[in-house]
């Protein structure tokens, strides 16, 4: 009781404790004597029965304990159902309000009470009905109990009620309506969970089918039911109650009962009160004694296993019971035999049985006397059923005598008597022997409890009994020829067999009728025609009865029962898919995490096998939730591992052609892609997995090759790759050509250890032709204009137009260089390929050639073929070679004889010789000399640091076939018609550049030398002068060389007269004398020349002694003191008109290629151009001769070449040497980036260049001109802007780089 | 719990010996507890065995009494049959008959095979009306004093168990079950219906 309601209550009870006080004397009072003393007053005062019930409601609703309120509430229900019943509709909503009381005992009250009410007055029925439904929901099952009884009783009386009343309203149909279901609800209600209120619904279900099956003559009446209605009693014309409909509802309940009482769960209880059921249901109603008997006879063949031992004699006792009370009923007669052997078997003794033998005289008298009996009080109670005349025709005629023959052969009855003439001995003993089989070790309870000795073996009845029982459990199991012709007949149609089982019912009456024969036959005929007239349809809207509802409190439902018998179809039901995915999981799961379990009980093995064996046949998460388990610790897992894909990869052999392995497939990668992810992978768990798998798909060699390609792995994944390629040589070409593809791949490591492997696989026979063959495929990529796509791995989204770089050049060399020091004929390959290449793809081959060429040495036959044969086009390749051969060693005699011979006999070009210059001849050198001066000053000084041995400053071990002073001498004894003096003047430049070669004495014994020579080249005062600045001290030599020369007439050599006057001018006042020792002629004209040289010397000779100036001719003291002095701009335009025809000479004879190049270049630079004259307007635009030598060295010193370039000029001057000195700064201040940039413009500038050299004159590309433009601008720089030049052509350089 | 009490009804033979126990007993547990007999008539142990007192049931326990003490005091003080007498008196006033008895119980507990096939029987052979179970179960008890004591207090327990569930229909198959077990004896259990 809640706190409010507590509180409630004591209010109340303040308030009302008068009153209670005055009714208390009388509320304790016992129901009965309050009753006494109520009907006493009662007499006196009738007009207070009404006000009393009211003050009983009062006390009823205050009322503390549950005993007095429903004392209270019978003593209303007294009043107004028994005293009064004029009351009960005015108290009716009080009453029922109860029904929502808290109390169970209250709520059965109520139910009594509506029970009570509705028999009372019918009519109540509407009322009342639908809180009787609720109440047969009720939560508590006792009430529900209470409902379900109160239903058996009001259906009969609702049917009744329905019956008598012709006219029947919508509400009265309604109420039928919700009777009718209420009945079902609790027919439904045998499958509840509640023992308690399944055996309810099993008594209600016996009298439902009593209440809708016809009372027959032979039935049993029990006295007290005499007046209920039943089927019979219902007129078949009847408006709204159809008599057929309720037929059939009362057959499908008697098949409900049977069905659930042969369910093999059922309980004890619901055992015993089904049996009963049964029982009276067989007594009552005769027309359903085979259906029970063979129920019975069922039941004892097949007891519920489930029965307890003693739950089991208690039911045998129960059958033991009830057959005897059906054996009393004169009906039974026909199953006689089969109740007597059922009898015999539960241990009913003989006698016994033939005491509740129906004594059918006796049976038959009784009949007679019941009929008359039930004949008179029928017409007794005619106001009650009058209208239902057919029924009193029908009772008249219903003695009956002994039903003749069994009227339906039932299915047992029909195995059985197959089964009897089978059953011989033979048989018999046979059935025994394959049972014993059968048989379990210990012996059932029932058995044990139900086992009577056989007692008539191999008598006729006892053979009978025999096939009966096993009939019984052929039918049971649906087999036996009983049960085929049954589903014969089931496959009839429906109608057919209502028009069958109609001929039975009049059989059955047939022999009853006696005198009034007309009478039944017009019965029949009536009957048919009632039949049509019930089938009108009733209106279809009806009002449903609606329960009057209290005002408390609505009851929340809750569940009763827990108990159900056992049903395996309730508690099966079928998964939802999750569910099954959900178990199987957590079931594999178990699997896997039983590992160590089962390791400990040492049946691992079976577990991977049967682990393995199920895996093949998950679906993908599964299996992926598997992998990762074995990922987890694949050391130990290992072998769960292999089982798994061996296991997978049967499957795809069994399948085999057709299946793709596809799941092998998936498992093979799974483990490799998950072995792949894991960091260390010291213990060679991939190799492992990888050499024993029983196919490497093409998924999995594509895992492999990830794997090789992860840089810290590389080493493990390809020598993995190389146990394949060896270990199976069925698809060794299919994973070699992984390994070769990774020859190129662009991670430095991976590539280096790709080829690693690939030059040792090459030594191997067998695979040498097919990595040749790839090496060799590869390299003829660079055919082609632009890159093929297969250079692009699929990853990387390459537009197909992509021009060549330097990155895809070197992919396809890679391995061609890396195979070449092994194989060199390879390299005629390489030239060839050369040839074809255009101009980007041919420099980056020349730079990376270098290593490889350098690994081939020049002994070898193959690079001395190729030298010898030097393909057209390849003359750069060649040369390259060449120059990397003899970058550090000197040219073997071999070497030497080729390239002497490709030069004299094919290919004239003097740059072949460069790199053999020191295994020439001298005299050959000197030959090659002018052409040689006349290269690209960077190549000229890289001959002559071949040839002076200063070449990288390394110790040189060659030996020049020239030394520094015959080379100089060489250089001035060119003839100048071979040669043009400039290029021979920068020759020498390059000569006294190099100081320690070119020492004081070395200077002094070549202008010896030349000096002693008949013809005095034209250079040599140039060189004494130049000797002379670079060495000062040389002073004295030059004077003897001076006074030699004037001995030698050195005016007669007009060049060299000038640079003797230039000489003495610059070394006044020592060449005074010499000066002194010329003719007077020559000495005028020295001082036609150089005015300026008369005062000094007139003064030197003064200062003489006069015994010294006695010595001194007067013709020369004459010049000396005349005064004629030349004309400066005289001599100025002299000068001019020298460059002149200097700079006319150059184009006349410079190199025809260097015209025709200046004449394409013209053009794209003109810009260019024009800002270098303005920066430098005496300079004329001319490009040196390019050729590139890739030696930071170098390149400073072609920086430095410029203003010679410029300014040539045959004579020294101050400024030049100024601007000489401080060059080498400027150029220290460059960073080397720049000076990467510019040897990188210089290689390009040779490629061009080398392209240009070759037969086919290919247009230059525009990049190559731009570059060549660099180049120029590099060579040009004036000395004026020199500061920021460098600068410029960083920038410049970059920009071509760039593009 | 239920409310109600539950309605008892314990049957022996002659109402004297077992089920009168289980009365006694019953009722100072405060059960609603009614005993029978089911024989034809009431029979007390006499001199011989052959030779038993027989009377009917209309003889009051008092009656009995009187007549044995002016039998055989010295014997039916000796067999304990005087000292029953004397308790059953002071329970009700005479011996009552099941068949005979038409009040409606909720437990039938009998006290040996024979009485309770009397009771099934007699209970099916009665018309229904109400349709209210009845749950009837045998308690084997040999007819002497100790055993009466004995069975009592089994009777007792059983109905207190009975008493204290919720709902008796839907448990008390389990119960008898768990009994038997307890006990070591067998029940015979069936419901008929009033």
């Amino acid at each position: 009781m809640s706190a409010d309601e507590a509180k409630q209550e004591q209010v109340c009870g303040a308030t009302l404790n008068c009153l209670k006080m005055a009714v208390d004397s009388s509320s304790r009072m016992s129901v009965a004597s309050q009753f006494f003393a109520q009907e006493e007053f009662d007499e006196n005062m009738t007009f207070t029965t009404s006000e009393r019930v009211v003050d009983l409601l009062n006390q009823a609703a205050l009322a503390n304990s549950n005993d007095s309120k429903i004392n209270i509430l019978k003593q209303v229900q007294e009043l107004i159902v028994n005293k009064d019943p004029n009351l009960l509709d005015n108290f009716l909503d009080e009453m029922i309000a109860f029904q929502t009381d808290k109390s169970i005992d209250v709520r059965k009250f109520v139910i009594g009470f509506i029970e009570e009410a509705c028999k009372r007055d019918n009519e109540l029925l509407m009322k009342l009905i639908a809180n009787l439904n609720m109440l047969l929901r009720d939560e508590n099952v006792n009430v529900v109990k209470k409902a379900i009884l109160t239903m058996t009783q009001l259906y009969k009386v609702a049917l009744q009620w329905m019956v008598r009343t012709r006219a029947i309203t919508d509400k009265q149909e309604s109420c039928w309506e919700m009777v009718s279901d209420m009945a079902g609800d609790i027919v439904q209600l045998l499958d509840s969970d509640n023992d308690g209120i399944r055996t309810h619904a099993i008594k209600f279900v016996e009298s439902l089918i009593i209440t809708l099956s016809p009372r027959m003559c032979d039935s049993d009446v029990p006295k007290r039911q005499e007046n209920d209605i039943s089927l019979d009693r219902v007129p078949k014309d009847h408006p709204f109650i159809k008599h057929d409909s309720l037929r059939d509802e009362g057959k499908s309940a008697l098949e409900k009962l049977l069905k659930f009482m042969v369910h093999p769960a059922i309980s004890s209880i619901n055992l015993t009160a089904a049996l009963g059921s049964l029982a009276s249901i067989a007594r009552q109603r005769p027309m359903f004694m085979s259906e029970v008997i063979q129920a019975y006879e069922a039941l004892h063949a097949n007891l519920p296993p489930t029965l307890a031992k003693s739950q089991v004699s208690s039911v045998r006792k129960n059958l033991k019971l009830h057959l005897l009370s059906v054996l009393k009923h004169p009906s039974s007669v026909e199953f006689q035999a089969q109740i007597t052997t059922l009898l015999l078997d539960l241990g009913t003794q003989q006698q016994e049985i033939a005491r509740n033998m129906p004594n059918l005289k006796e049976f038959r008298k009784r009949q007679r006397d019941d009929a008359e009996q039930g004949q008179k009080k029928i017409k007794i109670e005619t106001p009650l059923v009058e209208d239902d005349e057919d029924k009193d025709i029908e009772t008249i005629i219903a003695p009956a005598s002994k039903p003749s023959a069994p009227s339906i052969q039932t299915e047992t009855d029909i195995t059985a008597d197959f089964l009897q003439p089978l059953l011989t001995a033979e048989n018999v003993a046979n059935l025994v022997l394959i049972s014993m089989v059968y048989l379990p070790d210990t012996m059932p309870a029932s058995f044990q409890s139900t086992y009577t000795p056989v007692e008539s073996a191999g008598t006729e009845a006892q053979i009978k009994h025999l096939s009966r029982l096993m009939a019984t459990q052929m039918t049971a199991a649906g087999i036996g020829p009983g049960v085929e012709q049954s589903k014969q007949a089931k496959e009839e149609p429906k109608e057919e067999k209502v028009v069958k089982a109609e001929p039975v019912l009049i059989k059955r009456r047939l022999p009853s009728i006696t005198p009034q024969e007309g009478q039944a036959i017009s019965v029949l005929g009536a009957r048919n025609v009632d039949f049509s007239l019930a089938d009108e349809d009733a209106p279809q809207a009806k009002r449903r009865p609606e329960p009057i509802v209290p005002t408390a409190q609505t009851r929340v439902p809750g569940t009763s029962g827990r108990k159900k018998i056992f049903r395996l179809s309730d508690v099966l039901k079928p998964l939802s898919d999750s569910q099954v995915e959900s178990l199987k999981h957590s079931a594999v799961k178990r699997i896997l995490n039983s590992e160590r379990a089962v390791a400990f009980s040492g049946a691992a093995q079976a577990r991977i096998k049967i682990l393995s064996r199920i895996v093949t046949h998950f679906d993908v998460t599964l299996k992926v939730k598997v992998l990762a388990f074995i990922l987890e610790d694949i050391r130990n897992r290992l072998d769960m591992a292999f089982s798994w894909l061996f296991q997978e990869y049967n499957a795809y052999l069994n399948k085999y052609p057709e299946g793709s392995p596809s799941d092998y497939d998936q498992c093979l990668i799974g483990l490799l892609s998950g072995l792949q992810q894991k960091p260390d992978q010291k213990d060679g768990m991939f190799t492992k997995v990888v050499l024993e798998a029983p196919l490497i798909t093409e998924n999995a060699l594509e895992v492999i090759r990830k794997y090789c390609e992860d840089e810290s792995r590389s080493y493990l994944g390809m020598s993995t790759l190389r146990d394949l390629i060896f270990k199976r040589p069925a698809r060794q070409f299919q994973y070699l050509h992984v390994l070769l593809d990774l020859s190129s791949h662009e991670k430095d490591k991976v590539r280096q250890q790709a080829l690693l492997f690939i030059k040792r696989m090459y030594e191997k026979e067998q695979l040498r032709d097919y990595v040749e063959k790839f090496a060799l495929n590869y390299l003829q990529l660079l055919v082609h204009p632009i890159p093929p796509s297969v250079l692009f791995g699929a990853d990387k989204d390459t537009e197909v137009a992509a021009p060549w770089t330097e990155e895809t050049v070197r992919q396809c060399l890679y391995l061609y260089l890396a195979l070449l020091p092994q194989n060199h004929k390879l390299i005629h390959e390489l030239a060839a390929v050369y040839t074809e290449a255009i101009a980007d793809i041919k420099r980056t081959v020349l730079r990376v050639i270098e290593h490889p060429i350098r690994g081939m040495g020049m002994n070898s036959p193959e690079l001395l073929l190729l030298v010898e044969n030097c393909p057209k086009g390849a003359e750069t390749l060649v040369t390259r070679c060449l120059h990397i051969l003899t970058d550090r060693v000197p040219p073997s005699p071999e070497l030497v004889k080729r390239v002497r011979d490709l030069y004299q006999k094919r290919l004239p070009d003097v740059r072949f010789l460069i790199p053999v210059l020191n295994g020439l001849e001298k005299k050959e050198v000197i030959a090659a000399l002018p052409k040689l001066i006349k290269l690209n000053p960077i190549v000229v000084k890289e001959v002559f640091n071949r040839l002076l041995g200063t070449q990288h400053g390394d110790g040189n071990s060659s030996v020049s076939p020239l030394n520094p002073g015959e080379l100089l001498i060489a250089l001035h004894n060119i003839d100048s018609t071979k040669c043009d003096m400039k290029s021979i003047i920068k020759a020498t430049n390059l000569c006294f550049a190099e100081r320690n070669v070119y020492t004081s004495e070395v200077l002094a014994v070549v202008m010896q030398q030349l000096m002693e020579q008949n013809q005095l080249p034209m250079l040599l005062m140039r060189t004494v002068i130049q000797s002379l600045t670079m060495y000062p001290r040389l002073g004295g030599f030059v004077m003897n060389i001076l006074s030699r020369l004037i001995m030698k007439q050195v005016w007669k050599y007009p060049k060299v007269w000038e640079g003797f006057i230039k000489c003495c001018q610059r070394t006044k006042p020592q060449s005074f004398q010499v000066l002194l020792q010329l003719p007077p002629q020559q000495l005028n004209g020295v001082f036609e020349r150089c005015p300026e040289l008369r005062e000094p010397l007139l003064l030197h000779v003064r200062s003489f002694t006069a015994h010294q100036q006695a010595h001194i001719p007067n013709a020369i003291m004459m010049i000396l003191e005349t005064t004629n002095k030349p004309e400066p701009t005289l001599k100025e335009s002299r000068q001019r008109d020298e460059e002149e025809i200097e700079l006319k000479a150059v184009p006349r004879t410079a190199q025809d290629m260097i015209s025709i190049r200046l004449a394409q270049e013209k053009a794209l630079k003109r810009q260019l151009e024009e800002e270098q004259k303005l920066k430098n307007p005496t300079g004329p635009p001319r490009p040196a001769h390019l050729a590139p030598v890739p030696s930071v060295e170098e390149s400073m010193e072609f920086q430095e070449e410029g203003p010679e370039l410029e300014t040539p000029n045959v004579f020294i001057s101050i400024e030049d040497d100024v601007y000489d000195d401080e060059s080498p700064a400027l150029e220290s201040s460059q960073d080397s980036t720049h000076l990467k940039k510019a040897l990188k413009a210089a290689e390009t500038i040779m490629a061009s260049d080398t392209s240009k050299d070759g037969i086919k004159e290919t247009e230059a590309t525009p990049e190559t001109v731009e570059e060549l433009k660099v180049g120029t601008v590099a060579v040009k720089s004036p000395p004026e802007s020199k500061a920021a030049e460098p600068m410029e052509v960083g920038a410049e350089t970059e920009k071509a780089a760039d593009s | 719990m239920p409310a109600s009490p539950l309605r008892v009804a314990v049957v022996c033979s002659s109402n004297q010996n077992r089920s009168m126990e289980a009365h006694n007993i019953l009722s100072k547990r405060g059960f609603h507890v009614r005993s029978f007999g089911t024989g034809t008539h009431v029979k007390l142990p006499g001199p011989a065995p052959d030779k038993p007192n027989v009377y009917d049931f209309k003889t009051t326990y008092d009656q009995m009494y009187t007549d044995l003490v002016k039998k055989d005091k010295e014997l039916y003080t000796q067999n304990g049959i005087l000292h029953m007498l004397d308790r059953n008196k002071r329970i009700k006033s005479r011996p009552e008959r099941f068949q005979n008895c038409k009040d409606v119980f909720d437990l039938v507990v009998t006290c040996e095979e024979r009485v309770y096939d009397q009771v099934v029987e007699d209970l099916n052979s009665r018309e229904q009306e109400t349709c209210q179970p009845v749950h009837v179960i045998n308690v084997d008890i040999q007819d002497n004093h100790e055993e009466a004591t004995l069975g009592a207090f089994l009777i007792c327990d059983l109905c207190q168990c009975i008493q204290h569930t919720d709902d008796m229909d839907n448990e008390i198959d389990e119960l008898l079950q768990e009994f038997e077990e307890k006990s070591g004896r067998t029940f015979l259990h069936t419901v008929s219906f009033y």
